[in-house]
């Protein structure tokens, strides 16, 4: 059969492709990084300030009652402080993957997937040292590069497959289950290649990529990630590579007249010199003797909740089974009285020993 | 692993013809994955006798996978599993895309990938082949085969192993000559496995359209790089031709569903205080049916999931 061409078929024809109503937006904002891991600076600073306020006001409350008085002369981490111990920890990431010769993708997801946990969690609880080497493995999973387990912890000194093990859900509950992430350093590998329709254009960019990489790998030390867009970060790195070359190709990109998204494109210039002082001023490791005073005070102030054998950890483990055990114990009752009263989904049940039909109970050793 | 894949996947991906991953929670040590709940698979449709399929009907079924893949495919997703089993249909009609546990995003020019994915009855030739390097062309081919096996309603090319696949393949299509599939010899499990003629798609699909045959024909070309596109396939004329798709509410429905589910229910692990149907999977049921597409399990399909982070999954190519 052979389409007669009517003015019905021709709206058809147009409208079937586009069966999405919603306007067209770029796919990026469909992401998830787009829709739940960015911040203003100020966001950032307010929210790992609450963070550690109610972090500390719980370890207060756990010192005190162990032993009234007790927290009176511990001296607690600052958010800053917090935040530069995470710091520290991301430069651990870049030196194990090259270690284990990881890819960039690796490497970049690892440490977004550090600096994301810290944004629900804080050091107190979760000494970054096991968050990080949990991280990492997970990363190498969820881009497909996948590693055993034995064969990462045999090359890390000091870590057994439970230090990685343990954590693993924790981390991953704290990221949202949002594994996906868009990094900047393909935003730039996708300019470099671009470039090359530049007239200006040298003809090996391969210098050009690396020092661009050099300044990528700098702003991963960065909240640039947090705040700004994979592409608005490359080119600011670009910028400081080859800020003439970098300005040509964002010339050549932005579209000349007045466009709806003119706005965008005039803050362009402000928003790159701003990725570029954050990451010349903020882009470098921290130093190792304030950390490490940082890492010593922590011990002090660490939540004894978390600290495995502690009298206030056993306290809340026992806790916890009680809570259980009292919720087994409901639902348990909740079945018999089901059944006795004949409930039509309670039949079944005789045929099921008990104990499965716990949801809770089924994997435990 | 194919768990992180399916969340990593399904929590990026939102369109109405993909499933939607409602939720992801922890108990101890199983992951759970809350999905979109849907009655029935394409393959029970296909499967039901019961049911008479109008050429309207099949459109509507390829309007909804193309426009699904479509969105994979934008997204730099590639399935990697498509088969009728695996486009589930809700009780409205739609059709959705679902089962992202073989998927990937594409890989970089040059990087290698494992051609040991797609069940083996809608895989292509040229991972039959064992080709490390492909693109959104495999997807293509094994909607091109759910296409012919929605027409004749049965599977279209059901090869008994890898060898006989291919043979299955060129016995329905042809072999392909150096000139319409370049360089084909050259791949690196290639096997010459007989001459067999071309014989016109219209000597099997009697009844179809011309547009129909064009389309079909489009995606089950040899050669992967003239394959058609998933945005290409969206503007055929075969969907503005007449008649026009069937809108998804007045589709063939399954009428069996119901039976097989309330036995999974009792096999299963059911939590009692959870409003949707909380089935667990058992383990056994994660395993792909790569070898088997025909495993009677396929049936019972499980709606919850759960990964266990303590195993590592079969080694994936670099």
């Amino acid at each position: 059969m052979i389409a007669k061409p009517s003015p019905s078929t021709t709206t058809t024809a147009n409208r079937l492709p586009a069966a999405d109503p919603t306007p067209k937006r770029p796919l990026y904002e469909a992401s998830t990084q787009f829709r739940n891991w960015r911040f203003s600076p100020e966001q950032l600073s307010n929210l790992r300030l609450t963070l550690n306020e109610a972090a500390v006001a719980v370890i207060r409350n756990t010192l005190e009652n162990e032993k009234p008085g007790s927290s009176l002369d511990v001296s607690f981490l600052s958010a800053e402080e917090e935040h530069l111990l995470v710091k520290l920890y991301v430069t651990k990431i870049a030196q194990l993957c090259s270690l284990f010769r990881f890819p960039e993708e690796v490497e970049a997801t690892a440490v977004t997937y550090l600096k994301r946990f810290y944004l629900k969690n804080t050091v107190m609880d979760w000494h970054p040292k096991n968050v990080m080497l949990t991280a990492l493995f997970l990363a190498t999973k969820t881009t497909n590069n996948p590693i055993s387990l034995e064969t990462y912890t045999t090359h890390i000194p000091k870590t057994a497959p439970s230090d990685v093990l343990d954590l693993e859900f924790l981390v991953a509950q704290s990221l949202g289950f949002e594994f996906a992430v868009w990094h900047s350093h393909r935003a730039l590998w996708g300019m470099t290649l671009d470039m090359q329709t530049l007239p200006e254009c040298p003809a090996d960019t391969r210098p050009i990529y690396e020092l661009a990489l050099n300044h990528v790998r700098s702003s991963r030390l960065t909240d640039a990630e947090l705040i700004y867009t994979p592409s608005q970060i490359a080119l600011a790195a670009l910028s400081l590579a080859t800020p003439e070359l970098a300005s040509q190709w964002s010339a050549s990109k932005t579209p000349s007249g007045p466009s709806p998204s003119g706005q965008s494109v005039e803050m362009l210039p402000g928003v790159t010199e701003a990725i570029k002082t954050l990451i010349t001023t903020a882009g470098h490791p921290p130093q190792v003797e304030a950390v490490r005073e940082v890492d010593r005070r922590l011990k002090l102030c660490k939540n004894p909740e978390k600290i495995v054998g502690s009298h206030a950890y056993l306290a809340k483990k026992a806790e916890e089974e009680r809570v259980a055990e009292a919720k087994r114990n409901k639902k348990a009752s909740e079945a018999q009285q089901a059944m006795a009263d004949g409930d039509p989904f309670g039949t079944e049940l005789p045929k099921v020993p008990m104990g499965l039909v716990d949801y809770e109970d089924e994997d435990e050793d | 692993m194919s768990a992180i894949r399916e969340v990593k996947y399904l929590r990026e991906l939102q369109h109405k013809n993909v499933i939607e991953l409602l939720d992801v929670f922890s108990s101890k040590k199983n992951l759970n994955l809350v999905l979109e709940f849907l009655d029935s698979d394409l393959e029970m449709i296909i499967k039901d006798r019961s049911l008479v399929f109008l050429p309207a009907d099949i459109k509507s079924w390829m309007a909804m996978t193309f426009r699904g893949l479509e969105f994979c495919h934008r997204n730099f997703i590639l399935h990697r599993d498509l088969k009728p089993n695996n486009l589930l249909v809700a009780a409205d009609g739609h059709l959705k895309i679902a089962d992202f546990g073989l998927a990937r995003d594409f890989a970089d020019p040059g990087y290698k990938m494992t051609c040991q994915v797609i069940t083996r009855w809608y895989r292509p030739p040229e991972l039959l082949f064992g080709s490390r390097y492909y693109g959104s062309s495999v997807d293509i081919w094994s909607v091109g085969t759910i296409f012919a096996e929605l027409m004749l309603r049965i599977p279209y090319l059901p090869g008994e192993s890898d060898m006989d696949q291919l043979k299955t393949i060129f016995r329905a299509l042809g072999t392909p000559t150096e000139e319409e599939w370049p360089g084909h010899t050259k791949l690196p499990d290639y096997i010459p496995v007989g001459q067999f003629p071309k014989t016109p798609l219209r000597d099997l699909f009697t009844a179809a359209s011309a547009d129909t045959l064009n389309l079909l024909a489009k995606c089950l070309i040899y050669e992967p790089r003239k394959r058609i596109t998933a945005k290409e396939a969206l503007f055929h004329p075969y969907f503005t031709a007449l008649p026009y798709p069937t809108h998804p509410s007045k589709l063939p429905k399954c009428t069996t569903h119901l039976s097989a589910r309330a036995l999974e229910e009792v096999d299963g692990n059911v939590e009692m205080n959870s409003t949707g149907p909380g089935v667990k999977a058992n383990n056994s049921r994660l395993k792909r049916k790569l070898s088997s597409p025909d495993d009677g399990t396929s049936k019972t399909r499980s709606i919850a999931r759960r990964l266990d982070f303590t195993k590592q999954g079969p080694p994936q190519s670099p």
